[in-house]
């Protein structure tokens, strides 16, 4: 088995799969590194979801080749959220992009895409053990087993990889829009899906922006991006054709598979009946839901720790598992939306607040409602 | 709550954004939805006659009732009728929404209209996109400075689902939302009356959610006088939900409670609010490390089963089958008088108790024996 060096250690795929030995002399001779295309383990490449905190929670980022569907809550807009990041992430890494929305004009919303934040200082801080004054304050910390000898060797390379890991994915400022200019190199294709009887319209598109992607051949295949947004919404014209867009996204995931892109699907659940509703689910490689948290509500103000950050929650339900049968095991798949100083999203495991036991009601015990009162099928 | 949902259509809409819209939500258990749908329309209208909404007039689609009826109700409730004629119109698809008058042959039966001008007959219901440039139109014809605003109110979106599709229906909501004249607009739906599926097309569409649940629900097998109470409780009275989608991207839920006194329209604030809670989204770990003061004091005051309690007194070897009993020679001897002034001074101390029941009586007192030396491995 010929395991190379990976320049990235990540944690959370195993070492054990098989990656090409470059030093082989009947290894084909490596392509240049594409920007923004991380190679993984098993021969998958990643692109980066836009938002550093989702690419380390599903171990590495999207999958290239694979449909990642987001499952919006009728009640917030926080699917737009990522699919801003999404987009932003494509045109700084000068990726072709295809966005459709059922918006009359969706260039519209190109002016909402947020701009890279331009240092890392911020950045460094937030990593854990960079910082300089907390190593201090930890010395003043005794522990008796010596644990920090193993965690120093680990700390070293995180150095180095800051500098390639700001290659792969950046951290967006959403309250700065993307400048103008970053838009006019760009192969930017946008779709208006709301009049349209059939999906035909939205499906030639497709076909013809994967099929652009891989003509130009040569050593450089761009890695692509498609973006959906709210495909099944009530106001497009198809959206009582149920099966038509099932089949829409079946033959949309075929199409993808043996291409170099990336497909984010949003689709309201709330809007399809549920057999359909599950269909859909069924379909997505990654499958991930926003959902949207009440508003001052005491209950949930004392259970959770930073619940006044709090933009919103995503669930992470599915992660793609194409050419390997290594899952990615997720320590936690409940994150809550923050905004870091109301610009970068970072999403954050559910902090419980430590409970006051004489208050009587034990966890177990406490009201089993779910959140929003018109009880929605996924209830996870 | 009620008042926070008028004033949001008082506000209407911020510069950019899609305007805020309101569904009205009722069921045949609980159909008091026509009633509050008046009662915003026409405290609306009064904010609109009085100046003191973003709109400068509205738009009222009437499906279900006569143009004259708002009219009456507007006489009803004491608005003045300059002020509402001039910024009020009605679109009305109530009289002859298919145009079916004009292909009568007989066409000097036709009546005549009494209607003011304030009323526009609107014939083809069937076609959507004529039925949005005649809001429009409408709404263009009222005046302002600046630019001007209008509302739109619907009378019930359910009558204009039996004539056309779903997805056309919504087309149209999403369209006047996003035209940036329409201040706000609202309307209302029974629920029963289309599939789940049209219901959650529309809370899809709108900013707010307002709707009404019966006071009792109804029980399976009811008798005759149940459920004579229960439909005159739910004629009278109702619960008023309302789900507002807010800004920052969280959800409001509120709760009152409705009261229909003479046909006018009370809100109350609700007698029981229940607490939701969303259980599956923690994990379950539940431990509280800090001890409050009076957990403190009664872990002081807990006995502990030392034989040597350190103040002085002789070693006593306590059996655990028998309760500690002091100056007792004898074990086996229990005097009733002592075993209960000790219990009762246990009592005392309401949840600090520790049995200690010894290994055996060959035990020293207070030997840091460790058990596990007698092992022989």
């Amino acid at each position: 088995m010929a395991t190379a060096k990976d320049p990235n250690p990540r944690p959370v795929r195993t070492s054990s799969s098989f990656s090409r030995n470059p030093s082989s002399p009947s290894a084909a001779p490596a392509s240049p590194p594409v920007p923004g295309v991380k190679p993984g383990p098993s021969g998958a490449a990643f692109v980066s979801s836009g938002i550093p905190d989702l690419d380390k929670i599903l171990g590495g980022g999207f999958l290239l080749g694979s449909v990642v569907m987001v499952m919006e809550d009728a009640d917030a807009p926080h699917h737009l959220l990522l699919l801003r990041n999404f987009m932003s992430q494509g045109i700084v890494h000068r990726q072709p992009l295809l966005f459709a929305s059922p918006a009359e004009d969706p260039r519209a919303f190109l002016g909402t895409l947020p701009s890279p934040v331009s240092s890392s200082k911020e950045e460094r801080q937030r990593a854990p053990g960079l910082d300089p004054d907390a190593k201090d304050k930890e010395k003043g910390l005794r522990i008796a087993w010596q644990y920090k000898k193993y965690f120093g060797e680990r700390q070293v390379p995180e150095l180095h990889n800051r500098g390639i890991e700001q290659d792969f994915s950046n951290d967006f400022d959403l309250r700065k829009p993307l400048e103008r200019q970053m838009f006019r190199t760009q192969q930017i294709d946008c779709v208006s899906i709301q009049d349209t009887a059939n999906l035909a319209v939205l499906h030639e598109h497709c076909s013809t922006f994967l099929s652009d992607l891989t003509r130009n051949e040569g050593c450089n295949v761009n890695a692509g991006r498609i973006a959906i947004q709210s495909l099944c919404a009530p106001q497009c014209g198809y959206s009582e054709l149920d099966w038509d867009m099932v089949s829409f996204i079946r033959s949309l995931r075929a199409m993808i598979r043996c291409s170099n892109a990336v497909a984010v699907i949003t689709f309201p659940t709330s809007v399809l009946s549920p057999s359909f509703s599950k269909r859909w689910q069924h379909l997505a490689d990654t499958l991930l839901s926003v959902r949207a948290m009440p508003d001052e509500d005491k209950e949930l103000a004392k259970l959770l720790t930073g619940y006044q950050d709090m933009v919103g929650l995503l669930h992470v339900h599915k992660v793609s598992q194409i050419n390997t049968q290594v899952p990615v095991i997720l320590e936690a798949t409940t994150f809550s939306l923050k905004l870091q100083k109301r610009r970068s999203l970072i999403l954050e495991r559910l902090n419980q607040a430590p409970v006051d036991a004489s208050s009587g009601t034990s966890y177990a015990t406490s009201g089993s409602c779910s959140g929003s009162s018109k009880g929605s099928p996924l209830d996870f | 709550m009620a008042e926070t949902i008028c004033r949001s259509l008082r506000d209407g809409s911020l510069e950019g954004e899609q305007a805020p819209a309101l569904t009205i939500k009722d069921s045949l258990q609980s159909p008091l939805g026509s009633h509050v749908f008046d009662h915003f329309l026409s405290t609306l209208v009064s904010h609109i006659s009085a100046g003191r909404s973003q709109a400068s007039g509205l738009v009222l689609v009437a499906f279900n009732r006569s143009p004259s009826f708002y009219l009456d109700l507007f006489k009803r409730k004491g608005l003045d009728a300059s002020p509402v004629d001039k910024s009020f119109r009605i679109l009305d698809c109530f009289s002859d929404p298919l145009g079916w008058k004009d292909r009568l042959v007989d066409s000097a039966s036709a009546e005549k209209s009494i209607l003011k001008d304030s009323a526009t007959v609107f014939k083809n219901v069937r076609d959507v996109n004529k039925l949005s440039s005649s809001i429009l139109d409408l709404g263009n014809g009222f005046i302002g400075e600046g630019k001007v605003r209008f509302a739109v109110a619907i009378d019930l979106v359910s009558n204009m689902l039996r004539h056309v599709s779903l997805p056309s229906v919504a087309g149209l909501l999403n369209n006047l939302r996003s035209n940036d004249r329409i201040s706000c607009i609202f309307w209302l739906i029974h629920s029963d009356l289309h599939e789940p599926r049209a219901s959650a097309a529309l809370e899809y569409i709108s900013t707010m959610v307002a709707s009404l649940e019966p006071m009792m629900q109804s029980s399976d097998g009811q008798k005759t006088s149940g459920s004579l109470l229960w439909l005159e409780e739910n004629s009278r009275k109702a619960k008023f939900h309302v789900r507002l989608k807010r800004r920052n991207g969280r959800v409001k839920l509120l709760y009152e409670e409705l009261h229909m006194e003479q046909a006018e329209i009370r809100f109350e604030a609700a007698s029981s609010v229940k607490t939701i809670v969303d259980q599956n989204l923690l994990p379950r770990v539940q431990f509280n490390l800090q001890l409050s003061d009076k957990e403190r004091a009664d872990r002081s005051n807990v006995v502990l089963p030392f034989e040597h309690q350190g103040n002085g007194e002789a070693i006593q070897i306590y059996d655990g089958r028998r309760s500690l009993s002091e100056g007792q020679k004898d074990p086996h001897l229990m005097q009733p008088s002592a075993f209960s002034h000790k219990m009762d001074a246990q009592s005392n101390n309401d949840k600090g108790e520790i049995h200690y029941i010894r290994d055996s009586d060959d035990e020293r007192p207070d030997s840091d024996e460790d058990p596990d030396d007698d092992l022989d491995i």
